[in-house]
């Protein structure tokens, strides 16, 4: 009895004294104690308790690097540059940094671990980046497989963007997603409604946040966005101007066209718009308003192959095969792009064609 | 047979609905090593490589692409079209491989049969010999994809199953 | 037993634990990391290395907690329970060290160490310990044999399945088939060491 007893309090003595052990060094080693962050040189300073990864310490101070994998180091996005305190390279970085930006510094976010203070350098834009709540007011169908969601801003409740700029939404978990994911989407909405941003999704097959649109928000549900990001807006320059999209790629022009509205932009605009069917094609009576209410605007809807059902009397074909059929000479244009990859690259490839300036060719990279 | 740290971190990442919906799965439960190692046999059994089949679906969407979601004849009694979709998928391997969330779906013009793959599916094929799990929305059975493809293996006595061709 | 004696008896207990004694090979202990985790050679090296340092800092450890503990208690027969605490512990704490000080390391190796607490050649080679009534030099030079006895094994596994990716196997044997084969005929060729020491 007594040996039993002994024996009890001997393996419990050993073990807790192991546990001991174990929470006393968690205690002095796994902590790193309060680290600073400065970020562009004193632009900002952040003090947070160190042990996490600095693309988490950066999302919580609500500075949002883009990332498309959630911190799991596979997409190789979240690079920032780290003059001082970010250790040596690890293995999980190697593959996405080349040997220059190596030299220069450059970090992905996500790995590095932030263990003492540390001076990071961002691109400035990303500075001005904020995060929004918003109430999804009002969801229309506007083809078979796009929606147009109207979100109205709460906190802050006023945006301010340049026309062309995107956002990125956060679908939170649900069944068959279980983390949270941000994606892209182009504002689509009249910049001079500042408490609105309006977004326009097409239904990407078992996408992620496309299904959660579709199938799980609801009008009146509260939902949360960032941004305002990207370099893809009109230029300063009054050159004729040939706007080019496909599907969903609509959403900035929108945006773009409300404010030449009000800016009495006079510049000579030729939008082409394609689809395979009739049924792709969206927003074509708001678009004969700007075509009404603009000084130079025409839209050029082009489809590629009306459905047996669908009466159809304007152009046929590809998109750019219009392009290339309407034009011999673009040399004086500015050319902005809209649309799938595919699409970019085929109008990209016929706007060089017909002489165009490389360097006056605009699109987004988010794609 | 226990899987490696590695393995089994990758399987959980492909069950998960991190880079696609529902996973990469699908209600299969078999381990990741075992789905690989069967789809692999089953194409091994009927002469070919996966690098091969891979070629051939890539050959496929590379003849859709620039035609912007319409269909084009790819000869072969084949129709393919391809749709884009904005952004990048990841492969969940890892390494940096980014595919365009591209979807081509082929059709034989007599019988009207009709099949789907991504550009994430021709590589998880070709470089990883991975067919996605049973019931997941883009897993592509072996021997059926073979069959779709008309691919034809060079039958030789070491095709029988016995003695593989060495892979060089 | 003097020092020197005693040294020398480690020496030939290490020596003969990596060659003779070959904890996997002649022992067949830790086989299900073996044929697991040995398709590559960068993965074993990193296995293996971690296999080395915990054998031999846990095989002293265990011997000073029973020697000086469960023997002067009479609750010998605790061991297994006391091994196992410790090895989690000892685990727990040196991946705790490495991810603070060398976040490179850690990379490397921090994914197999939890693998390793659960390994049973760790947990044998403390029993052999026992079992043989080493003293804690003695121990010291076994857990450290028998660690790198068990490296060597790993790594000569994986060098062979490398080669192995390039050759004919039957379809029926690929996989953990053709794996306990050649462990087999390594098993062999291992016998042939035991000549060396008497």
């Amino acid at each position: 009895m007594a040996q039993a007893v002994l024996a009890v309090l001997a393996i419990s003595g050993v073990a807790a004294m192991l546990a001991l052990i174990l929470v006393v060094a968690e205690r002095f080693i796994a902590r790193y104690g309060s680290c600073t962050i400065d970020i562009n040189q004193g632009t900002r300073q952040i003090t947070i308790e160190g042990g996490k990864s600095l693309l988490n310490v950066l999302t919580e101070e609500k500075l949002f690097i883009p990332s498309a994998c959630g911190g799991r180091g596979t997409c190789g996005y979240c690079k920032v540059t780290i003059r001082e305190g970010g250790g040596p390279i690890l293995p999980t970085e190697t593959p996405f940094l080349t040997a220059d930006e190596q030299e220069q510094g450059l970090r992905l976010s996500c790995q590095v671990k932030v263990r003492n203070d540390l001076v990071i350098k961002i691109p400035e834009e990303l500075l001005s980046v904020r995060e929004y709540t918003a109430v999804c007011e009002k969801i229309e169908d506007l083809t078979y497989d796009m929606k147009r969601f109207i979100l109205r801003l709460q906190e802050p409740d006023r945006i301010d963007y340049v026309p062309g700029q995107y956002v990125q939404l956060l679908c939170p978990p649900y069944p068959g997603s279980d983390e949270e994911v941000y994606r892209a989407y182009s504002i689509a909405s009249d910049p001079a409604e500042t408490g609105r941003v309006d977004l326009i999704i097409r239904r990407v097959p078992n996408g992620i946040c496309t299904t959660w649109c579709f199938e799980h928000l609801q009008e009146g549900q509260t939902v949360r966005i960032n941004g305002p990001y990207g370099e893809f807006r009109l230029s300063d320059n009054p050159a004729p101007a040939l706007f080019i999209a496909g599907g969903s790629g609509m959403a900035p022009f929108v945006s773009i066209l409300h404010q030449m509205e009000h800016a009495h932009d006079t510049r000579s605009v030729r939008y082409f718009y394609g689809g395979n069917q009739v049924r792709d094609l969206c927003l074509l009576d708001e678009m004969k308003r700007f075509e009404e209410h603009l000084e130079d605007f025409t839209f050029v809807p082009v489809v590629a192959e009306p459905g047996p059902e669908e009466s159809w009397d304007g152009r046929r074909g590809l998109v750019t095969e219009a392009v290339s059929e309407e034009f011999d000479n673009l040399a004086d244009y500015e050319a902005y792009l809209c649309g799938s990859p595919g699409m970019i690259d085929a109008a990209i490839k016929v706007l060089k064609s017909l002489g165009i300036d490389k360097a006056r060719v605009y699109y987004d990279k988010f794609a | 047979m226990k899987q490696s740290p590695d393995m089994a971190r990758l399987e959980q990442v492909l069950r998960s609905g991190r880079i696609v919906r529902g996973g990469f799965l699908g209600t299969d439960r078999r381990p990741l090593a075992e789905i690989i190692e069967a789809d692999r046999a089953a194409v091994t059994r009927r002469g070919l490589t996966c690098e091969r089949i891979a070629g051939r679906m890539a050959e496929l969407t590379a003849a859709a692409m620039g035609r912007l979601g319409t269909w084009v004849d790819a000869g072969g009694g084949l129709q393919v079209r391809a749709e884009e979709h904005k952004g990048l998928i990841v492969c969940p391997w890892p390494h940096p491989a980014r595919c365009r969330k591209r979807i081509t779906t082929a059709r034989r013009s007599e019988t009207g049969q009709a099949l789907q793959w991504t550009d994430l599916s021709i590589h998880l094929i070709g470089k990883h010999a991975f067919f996605q799990g049973r019931e997941s929305a883009f897993r592509m059975e072996p021997d059926a994809l073979i069959d779709f493809l008309g691919l034809t293996g060079e039958a030789t006595a070491e095709d029988a199953g016995i003695w593989p061709t060495p892979k060089r | 037993m003097s020092l020197s004696q005693e040294l020398q008896t480690a020496l030939v207990v290490c020596f003969s634990a990596v060659f003779t004694q070959n904890i996997l090979l002649t022992l067949f202990l830790g086989m299900c990391p073996f044929t697991s985790v040995s398709r590559e050679v960068r993965t074993a090296l990193g296995l293996g290395g971690a296999v080395v340092f915990v054998m031999t800092c846990t095989v002293v450890l265990n011997w000073m907690a029973y020697h000086w503990l469960l023997v002067k208690l009479d609750l010998e027969f605790f061991r297994f329970v006391l091994f196992i605490v410790i090895i989690a512990a000892f685990v727990q704490f040196v991946e705790m060290v490495i991810d603070r000080y060398s976040p490179r390391l850690y990379q490397n190796l921090g994914i197999f160490l939890p693998l390793i607490t659960v390994n049973c050649a760790i947990l044998g080679a403390s029993l052999f310990m026992v079992i043989r009534d080493y003293t804690l030099l003695v121990s010291l030079g076994w857990g450290f044999g028998a660690g790198v006895g068990w490296l060597l094994a790993i790594l000569a596994m994986a060098g062979i399945r490398q080669r192995l990716d390039e050759s004919r196997v039957p379809v029926g044997l690929r996989g953990p088939g053709i794996t306990l084969i050649i462990a087999g005929l390594m098993a062999l060729a291992f016998i042939g060491f035991s000549g060396v020491l008497g």
